[in-house]
């Protein structure tokens, strides 16, 4: 068996028999699912209990329709969502009405009041007080509803047809259709294009951040036990090098293979983001480039290291550099063809993870594809360069991490 | 035949070999030593091509040592460790595939490795759970189980109890028999001196005295002479023809100068004490060690 092979099979096997490697294995999905998920799951759930609302309608125009309105919503089990208390009193004066409710919420007889009044110029100040101001679905309601009936109520002091005006008051929802090469459609929203980009190079960033750290790990567990020069005294650094990345890349692979399979399995909503995806192949093409990019510097820059720390604080910083698309992920998504992007497209180390965002957003022309692909392979090629001149001195030098210079005269020493 | 021509490593600030030259025959078992720090496993690495020497080359049977030699040599080095987390004979599979052992015959020879070695009912565990001598057992399996040509070991006995140093002692012996080239380096001068043909002793990287152990015993042991005597000796103290003394009860040992004569030295001092016993001695390899080092 070739050497590298030897290597390769050794990574994979030890690496996927371990309780971390397991661990992440399944672990991992859940976690992006969570990050992915939950938020908008927890978001959209209301309390759901009955709440107490108090109304001031200091301009005595509105409480009737209000309370009518917002009686409407229901909980699931069908009980009102909202009991609505009138605190209006007639010769009371604002200032001693808003004490007296807000005591009644401190005593958490309601959960919070609407306050109503109209200055001089006509102008309608218009208040949610509570003691917690968090529930958003709250405020949405409170605020349409209240905005409907004032508009019913102007239109209908200008004389205009109610029915006509409750017509033009519900909104039009406009969908999105997005057209590929092919005049094919599909009704991929903004929001699912959004998470489906942000899963993958979520997923993108998870695997070279787990197995980044793993390589690294155990090139200074290889140094530290001096293990590595009895490697090196059976194989070439480049051996080494080739079959540890060729190891850790069929880790990866097979690892999600598995998260795509827990993935359809448990979350109907993952199926959904991943039908939206139209370039799959391309996707994992420039994933797999992406990974085997990353690897090559991790490789390099883990030779280098000697102590644990070292060896995290390097992961952290590298993982950062992946991620970073997401920053330019909104411009992105809005206008895939902006020069910025397209620069960004061209840098090696976002290159996977902006093309991952301009392929699901909108159609690329094929030289440009080609172009990212060339670049990038290119890249992966200079680095193992870069990266095994690096690592045939870093692993076998201990004590401190080489500085810039010692570094570039590493490189310039002759194999 | 390995032969060493010239070697010399530089790095930034420093000179780790300087100029050192030996030649090693199969069979036979040769002792790299020096102190901590003197180029012993500079030189290692150099001949088992994991460094670049500066300059100088290294030769096995006329052939500059390249990739191509690294199937037949076998290394143990100095500081051990092995994959914590994995099995015994799993880790001994591996290091053997890297120098080409199919994992069939791997796993064949790690079991009679094992036996031999007497730590067969271990195969199984991870390294982790085995005590430190064993694991350096492990070790030393994984430097011998391909059969290699060259075997270099650096401080093979550290870690061991007496019988299991007496068990890795008589391997080595019985490895040196079946004709391998053996490099043994070593702080542990009796094992040395016990087990070595040939000697290499270095210093800041330069060679210190090198070549057939008893031939340097006896090029440094004739001015040595042990002294068995009663009466006051205290008078040898300042005798000129005294390069060293180390003076006991009625017990000492003495270093001449160079050009006095062992027998004239005798008839000078026969008057003043009473002599019991005199006797030419062969230095210990300590001895010379710490002579050598210290000129």
């Amino acid at each position: 068996m070739n050497k590298f092979l030897a290597i390769a099979k050794w990574e994979f096997m030890e690496k996927i028999k371990s309780k971390a490697m397991i661990i992440s294995f399944f672990l991992t999905p859940l976690i992006i699912l969570g990050f992915s998920i939950l938020p908008s799951v927890f978001v959209e759930k209301d309390d759901a209990s009955t709440q107490a609302i108090g109304i001031i309608d200091n301009t005595q125009k509105y409480f009737p329709s209000l309370t009518e309105k917002l009686s409407e919503f229901k909980l699931e089990d069908k009980q009102p969502r909202y009991v609505i208390i009138n605190l209006f009193k007639q010769n009371e004066q604002a200032d001693s009405l808003k004490a007296e409710a807000n005591r009644n919420v401190v005593k958490k007889k309601i959960e919070g009041y609407i306050f109503l009044s109209e200055n001089g110029k006509k102008e309608i100040v218009f208040e949610y007080r509570s003691l917690s101001l968090g529930n958003f679905n709250d405020y949405r309601r409170f605020e349409d509803c209240f905005n409907k009936i004032r508009r019913v109520q102007e239109f209908k002091k200008a004389n205009i047809d109610t029915a006509l005006v409750a017509h033009l008051l519900n909104n039009v929802e406009m969908n999105t259709v997005k057209i590929d090469e092919k005049g094919k459609e599909s009704s991929a929203d903004f929001k699912s294009q959004y998470f489906s980009s942000f899963i993958f190079i979520m997923v993108l960033f998870m695997v070279i951040m787990i197995s980044g750290g793993m390589l690294v790990r155990s090139l200074v567990e290889e140094k530290s036990n001096r293990l590595i020069e009895i490697i090196v005294s059976s194989c070439r650094p480049d051996d080494i090098l080739k079959g540890k990345i060729l190891g850790l890349s069929g880790l990866t692979l097979s690892q999600i293979v598995v998260w795509a399979l827990i993935g359809t399995a448990f979350a109907g909503q993952g199926i959904v983001m991943f039908a939206s995806f139209q370039n799959l192949f391309l996707l994992f093409v420039y994933f797999i480039l992406g990974f085997v990019l990353y690897t090559a510097i991790f490789v390099g820059v883990g030779s280098i290291v000697t102590t644990e720390q070292e060896a995290q604080q390097i992961t952290g910083y590298l993982s950062m550099i992946t991620i970073s698309p997401i920053v330019i992920m909104i411009p992105a998504m809005q206008n895939p063809d902006s020069l910025l992007i397209r620069v960004f497209s061209y840098i090696p180390l976002t290159t996977p993870g902006v093309m991952i965002l301009r392929l699901n957003s909108a159609p690329i022309s094929t030289i440009e594809i080609l172009a990212t692909l060339l670049e990038l392979i290119l890249s992966i090629y200079l680095v193992i360069k870069v990266s095994s001149k690096i690592f045939r001195i870093g692993i076998l030098s201990y004590g401190k991490m080489p500085n810039l210079k010692e570094l570039f005269a590493w490189l310039r020493e002759k194999e | 035949m390995l032969t060493v021509k010239n070697l010399r490593k530089e790095y930034t600030n420093t000179v780790a070999i300087d100029n050192i030259s030996f030649s090693l025959q199969p069979g036979k078992i040769f002792g790299l030593i020096g102190p901590n720090g003197a180029g012993k496993t500079t030189t290692i690495r150099v001949i088992l091509n994991i460094i670049k020497p500066t300059s100088g080359e290294v030769l096995f049977d006329g052939k500059l040592m390249d990739r191509s030699i690294q199937n037949v040599t076998g290394y143990l080095p100095e500081e051990r460790g092995l994959y914590k987390k994995s099995s015994v004979l799993d880790v001994i599979v591996y290091l053997a595939s890297l120098k080409n052992v199919s994992s069939h015959n791997a796993t064949q020879l790690a079991i009679e490795w094992l036996k031999k070695l007497d730590i067969l009912d271990s195969k199984n565990k991870k390294i982790e759970e085995l005590s430190k001598g064993n694991q350096q057992k492990i070790q030393f399996i994984t430097s011998v189980i391909h059969d290699p040509k060259i075997l270099i070991l650096d401080e093979p006995f550290t870690g061991f109890d007496p019988i299991n140093q007496q068990l890795i002692k008589e391997t080595i012996l019985s490895l040196a028999n079946a004709g391998k080239i053996i490099v043994l380096s070593t702080h542990q001068m009796d094992f040395a001196e016990k087990l070595c043909n040939d000697i290499f002793l270095i210093n800041k990287g330069k060679e210190v005295c090198s070549g057939n152990l008893s031939e340097i015993k006896r090029r440094y042991g004739t001015q040595s002479i042990k002294i068995e005597y009663q009466g006051d000796a205290t008078f040898l103290n300042q005798n000129k023809d005294i390069a060293h003394l180390d003076m006991y009860q009625n017990y000492a040992e003495v270093q001449l100068h160079d050009s006095i004569n062992p027998s004239l030295f005798l008839r000078s001092i026969v008057d003043k004490i009473e002599i019991k016993h005199f006797s030419i001695i062969e230095p210990t390899l300590n001895k010379i060690f710490i002579d050598a080092i210290k000129n």
